[in-house]
């Protein structure tokens, strides 16, 4: 497993859910019905604010694992995107080996 | 597209749920759902005000309770959600109430009920009345995720078995979309799913809701902080913030995320919908919903149509209260009588009344003092029930005020009993009506400022002592607009400082906000208890109070829409007090005393209250009420009720008080705007000071009738209304003749007056405990002052009542081991016929109740080695005990001082064991005859020390004689002398720091009064500005003060002083004791 944190373009279907993304000049296709969830923060070590009104953005992050592998590679690896819903954030956090 | 939430928590889940009840109904409302659920943790704490909320916006209410489940063994296996049935005649609305109160009496760490228990709540008599919802928060959804299918079908199999009644029990599939493979993931709901349809069992959705808004998620982490009182991050917090009453469109998506099948999605949405219709209660028929509930009335001794009995209780009543009267008065009494009980019987609360008056003859009936307390005071039913002491005909009190058929909500009747006896009284409540038709009420406190500020550190980590800081800062606002505060409150300029760079004090502050107005914890309520038929525990869950009587979940606000009786039965000291005197004088004086029918103009009395002494009256000692006494020197019990109400902020604020005094002293003329207004105001010399006044003024220029001018007087308050109403009087008091001048003068006081009057019956009751302590400070003052002693009814220190007995004259004997007990006893004085208060062991610094219990119980003792050994005092107040005198009368005999006593301590202090048992130690130490050891005797100033330091009063003479011969130098004149100087003289006043208060006053600038007691009476003074300026070192922390400034009349008896400075009494005298004249 190898922590990454690095910004990808991802591309989604109507649902919104990823079908391709675009990392270090590689382009990945989605292999699988991609699962996600949503992973809590930890706003009181992070946040600067957190008065009423603020939105979810600091307590929560949408997460997805999928199955994918670019156009190189024969077989396919597991990774995890981030989705920070409010700014359309993609980062790629984690590779499965 | 329709969802209905079954599986809701709101803010009543003590420090779990977010949003209160009503906002999660008005969402609901919104979105056109057609019903809602509400299932707190452990009760059904805000099931009324949800059943309420839904009514008026016309949802189908449903309740529910999330409970743990546990096995015999008392071991968790679940917490499920357990939903009554509705449309059921209430069967299953009981079965709910009684398994939530069977979960909350069995003393355990948290509520909790065993399986087989429940099983039997759900099913009655082969009927399932509710259904238990078993979800992931259970074994069988925790095996679901970690086990295999045939362990995890083999738990569910087990709660098939145990609640086997059909729809019993339903599987809830609930997903927060955690990460897979955890609780609460698609993964859990998929396989409980799975399961369940293989078992059989019916599947329904929750989106186990926990706040309105996915907003609010970071509340419910503050408040999950609060619960395990730890701070965020030291334990597993929620998984994230998905937990929201999620709308209809989402909770569909959810449903066919889970089964990713449209069909058996459907299926499911369906399910759930037909379990909905199944709960959705019909609150008149399943909880009774605004049914008046009464004892039955057997239990209150009738047979027969309760308005007869009521009649003729209240009629045959009449002699006794107006034994003497005259035919006329004897025929208004009866009219007004007859008015009263038809509007009564109109409204069907003839039981409601009789109910109350059997609680108040049980009352007395064990020889406790009672009286009535608010607009009850107007009801002349009440007078002669003897509900109330106050004649309401005599006093011109409305019985409109309290209750008319315009309104039919049950009245409050508020009692006032001793406070010492509230507890005895409420279990005789339990015994005579039977424990199932009594519960105490409940009261639900909410976060406030400090409260919300605490919580929100400890789960932010903070510091305390700095949360401490901050919190003591916090005056006056609230905490909602924590962040605005701290930009203008010059005390929080600190805090201020850090949100610029702090973001955990930025965090502090934002929490703070969230948490503030949430409800915080439920407790007892201060005098309320509810009183129903047999069926009352099938209507309200009951849990265990902290006295250990059962407790309702329902609070105040919940008992009108239930049509629950409540009654207020408050303790109060000063009945403690009067009754502890009255007993005192029957013991010592042979009378008999009945408070009650003392007659109510003795000038004696009257005039003790226009001295202004009123040190220990009830409702009129504080400085400001004395100030008020002296200026309006009261000579009849009608004054009293006035000067009680105008001491209010209403009127205070409506500037009553000056133009009233100006009309009674005759300094201006009374204006009464119209000669009809004459007759109602002529009491207050035209002032409008009382809700009666504008009952009778509306009624007056509009005939509009009493019950309906009280209307019009509560809806002046609410602006939009109060146009219609000024509609109303304007036409019609036109029409009935009165000119346009008049009818707009008089409807600028009506308008303004709205929020500043007093209810004249309120005043009035209040007023009887005002004139009966009175009277017995004028006659019985010795017997007075031990209830005052011992009871505390007052807003001063002890010490201060020692000094206004000193000054009285009302000798104090100290406190002695022989004769002292944990009460003031009135005690012959040795070698006179007089009598003195006897000081109590209970104000020894230190001593243990067990110490006092065992004292009193060993009484009397021989010398002090007898008293060492059978009182077994600890050694800290065995010395305290020498040290203010306690020992003395052991070793007068011997012709032994209290010098000579502490050496005897010291000695019995060092000994090791206490022991009786061995002969030869006793024959050692403890001679026959007690001959002490010689020590040097303490000086009159090291035994008032003494005092001071271990009863915290000076009782062998006032503290301020110390400094006497300084004070006798300066010219210092006692406060009792005030009152001969000529006003605006220059004067020097010395004493002890009694009160303090800091009035938001008018102009904005803060005004100080300080009140000194000297031993002849109290001395108030007042800092503007300057001499606040001059003295600010001491003006709020030194205790013995000397103050400098001009007299100032304020009346008849009222005299104050304008400060000019102040000074440390104890920094003067150390000066002036080194002066040169005494070297030289």
């Amino acid at each position: 497993m190898i922590r990454v944190d690095e910004k990808v373009a991802v591309a989604v279907n109507g649902t919104g859910e990823p079908i391709g993304f675009k990392w270090r000049n590689a382009n990945f296709l989605v292999a699988n019905k991609p699962m996600r969830w949503f992973a809590r923060r930890e706003w009181w070590k992070e946040a600067s604010r957190a008065q009423r009104g603020i939105g979810t953005d600091i307590i929560e992050v949408e997460m997805w694992r999928l199955l994918a592998s670019d156009l190189h590679q024969k077989s396919c690896q597991q990774y995890e995107l981030i989705h920070t819903v409010n700014g359309d954030d993609w980062r790629l956090i984690l590779v499965y080996p | 597209m329709t969802f209905t939430h079954l599986h809701v928590a709101s803010a009543f889940s003590g420090h779990y749920g977010v949003t209160r009840p009503e906002l999660l109904a008005e969402a609901a409302a919104a979105r056109a759902e057609r019903a809602l659920a509400i299932t707190d943790r452990n009760g059904l704490y805000g099931s009324i005000k949800h059943i309420g909320a839904c009514l008026k916006l016309g949802l189908n209410p449903i309740v529910g309770v999330s409970l743990n489940i546990l096995n015999n063994q008392d071991e968790p296996l679940a917490r499920c959600v357990i939903l009554a049935h509705g449309g059921d005649g209430g069967i299953g609305w009981s079965a709910l109430c009684r398994l939530v109160s069977k979960a909350n009496t069995v003393k355990r760490k948290e509520a909790g009920i065993r399986l087989e228990h429940l099983a039997k709540y759900v099913n009655r008599d082969g009927l399932t009345v509710a259904t238990v919802l078993l979800g992931p928060d259970s074994n069988f959804g925790r095996a679901a995720l970690t086990e295999n299918r045939t362990t995890a079908a083999g738990i569910l199999i087990q709660w098939l078995k145990a609640l086997p009644g059909k729809g019993a029990l339903a599987v809830e599939i609930a997903t927060h979309l955690t990460e897979p493979g955890t609780a609460y993931s698609l993964t859990q709901a998929r396989r409980m799913l799975q399961l369940a349809d293989n078992i059989g069992v019916p599947t329904i959705l929750t989106n186990a809701v926990r706040y309105l808004s996915p907003d609010d998620a970071l509340t419910a982490d503050v408040l999950d902080a609060a619960r395990h009182l730890e701070p965020l991050g030291s334990f597993e917090p929620q998984p994230n913030a998905q937990g929201w009453l999620k709308p209809a469109n989402l909770m569909h998506k959810l449903a066919e995320e889970i089964t990713e099948d449209r069909t058996r999605a459907k299926k499911l949405l369906d399910t759930t919908e037909l379990l909905a219709q199944k709960c959705e209660l019909n609150p008149e028929r399943d909880c009774g919903w605004g049914k008046p509930k009464t004892p039955e009335k057997a239990l209150l001794g009738i047979d027969g149509n309760p308005f007869e009995v009521l009649w003729q209780k209240a009629h045959a009543a009449i002699d006794w209260r107006y034994p003497h009267a005259k035919e006329k008065k004897l025929l208004d009494v009866k009219h007004r009588l007859s008015k009263e009980l038809i509007t009564i019987n109109q409204l069907g609360f003839a039981t409601y009344f009789l109910t109350v008056a059997d609680v108040a003859q049980m009352i007395r009936d064990m020889r406790i003092r009672i009286a009535a307390r608010g607009s009850g005071a107007g009801s002349l039913t009440n007078y002669l029930l003897g509900i109330s002491g106050v004649d309401p005909i005599e006093h011109d009190l409305l019985f409109e005020r309290f209750l008319s058929t315009e309104r039919s909500s049950l009245p409050d009747i508020d009692i006032d009993v001793e406070s010492a006896r509230r507890h005895d009284i409420y279990r005789a409540i339990f015994k005579r009506y039977g424990s199932e038709r009594v519960t105490l009420l409940s009261m639900q406190s909410t976060y406030r400022g400090r409260g919300a500020m605490r919580d929100s550190g400890l789960a932010l980590g903070l510091d305390e002592e700095e949360i401490d800081d901050i919190a003591k800062n916090m005056w006056r606002f609230s905490a909602r607009k924590f962040r605005d505060a701290a930009e203008s409150k010059p005390e929080l300029a600190k805090l201020n400082a850090a949100l610029e760079s702090d973001r955990k004090m930025n965090l502090l502050v934002d929490i703070t906000e969230r948490l503030d107005r949430l409800p915080r914890h439920i407790s007892m309520h201060p005098c309320g208890v509810i009183l129903g038929d047999g069926n009352l525990l099938d209507l309200t869950p009951v849990e265990t109070s902290g006295m250990g009587l059962p407790m309702s979940q329902y609070d105040k606000d919940d008992m009108d829409p239930m049509g629950m009786l409540k009654l207020d039965v408050l303790g109060v000291r000063m009945q403690s007090a009067m009754a502890y005197a009255v007993r005192e004088i029957e013991k010592t004086k042979d009378i008999v005393l009945e408070l009650d029918d003392i007659p109510k103009d003795d000038p004696q009395t009257f005039e003790l209250i226009r001295t202004t002494n009123t040190l220990g009256i009830f409702q009129i000692e504080s400085p400001g009420q004395r100030e008020l006494t002296g200026k309006h020197q009261p000579t009849e019990f009608n004054d009293l009720t006035i000067q009680i109400s105008l001491f209010r902020p209403g009127p205070m604020k409506g500037n009553m008080i000056a133009p009233y005094l100006d009309g009674r002293h005759g300094f201006a003329k009374p204006e009464y705007l119209h000669p009809d207004l004459k007759p109602i105001l002529q009491e207050t010399f035209g002032v409008v000071i009382f809700h009666e006044h504008v009952l009778r003024i509306f009624d007056k220029m509009t005939g509009c009738g009493l019950a309906k001018a009280d209307e019009f007087r509560r809806s002046l308050e609410d602006p939009r209304v109060a146009q219609s109403v000024e509609r109303f009087f304007k036409t019609q008091a036109n029409t009935r003749g009165y000119g346009r001048d008049t009818i707009e003068k008089v409807w600028t006081i009506l308008a303004s007056f709205s929020s500043f009057g007093f209810c004249k019956a309120h005043g009035a009751a209040f007023a009887l405990p005002t004139y009966q302590s009175a009277w017995l400070k004028t006659h019985y003052p010795t017997e007075f002052l031990a209830g005052l002693l011992t009871h505390d009814p007052g807003m001063y220190p002890r010490r201060l009542l020692v000094a206004e007995a000193r000054r009285l004259g009302v000798k104090l004997l100290p406190i002695d081991v022989n004769k002292s007990s944990d009460e003031f006893l009135v005690q012959p004085i040795p070698g006179t016929h007089d009598f003195g208060v006897r000081m109590s062991l209970t104000d020894v610094k230190g001593i243990s109740d067990s110490e006092v219990q065992r004292i009193i119980g060993e009484q009397p003792y021989l010398d002090i080695a007898d008293f060492y050994l059978r009182a077994k005092p600890s050694r800290r107040t065995l010395s305290n005990l020498a040290l203010v005198g306690a020992l003395d009368e052991l070793a007068k005999h011997s012709g032994h001082n209290r010098g000579d006593i502490m050496q005897r301590v010291k000695e019995l202090n060092l000994l090791k064991n206490r022991t009786k048992d061995d002969p030869d130690q006793f024959a050692f130490d403890f001679d026959l005859k007690e001959q002490l050891p010689r020590g040097e005797d303490l000086t009159k100033e090291e035994k008032l020390q003494a005092e001071l330091d271990i009863l915290k009063m000076d009782v062998t003479e006032h503290q301020i004689e110390q400094f006497r011969p300084m004070l006798d130098a300066m010219g210092v004149i006692n406060s009792s002398e005030l009152l001969s100087v000529r006003n605006k003289s220059e004067v020097l006043i010395a004493g002890v720091r009694v009160a303090t208060q800091t009035p938001p006053m008018r102009s904005g600038k803060r005004v100080v009064f300080i009140s000194l007691d000297d031993g002849h009476g109290t001395a108030d003074a007042t800092f503007f500005d300057e001499a606040q300026a001059r003295s600010s070192h001491i003006l709020f922390n030194t205790r013995l003060l000397l103050i400098a400034g001009k007299t100032r009349r304020t009346g008849i008896n009222g005299v104050s002083i304008m400060a000019e400075n102040a000074w440390d009494l104890r920094t003067l005298w150390s000066e002036w004791s080194k002066r040169p004249e005494l070297s030289a």
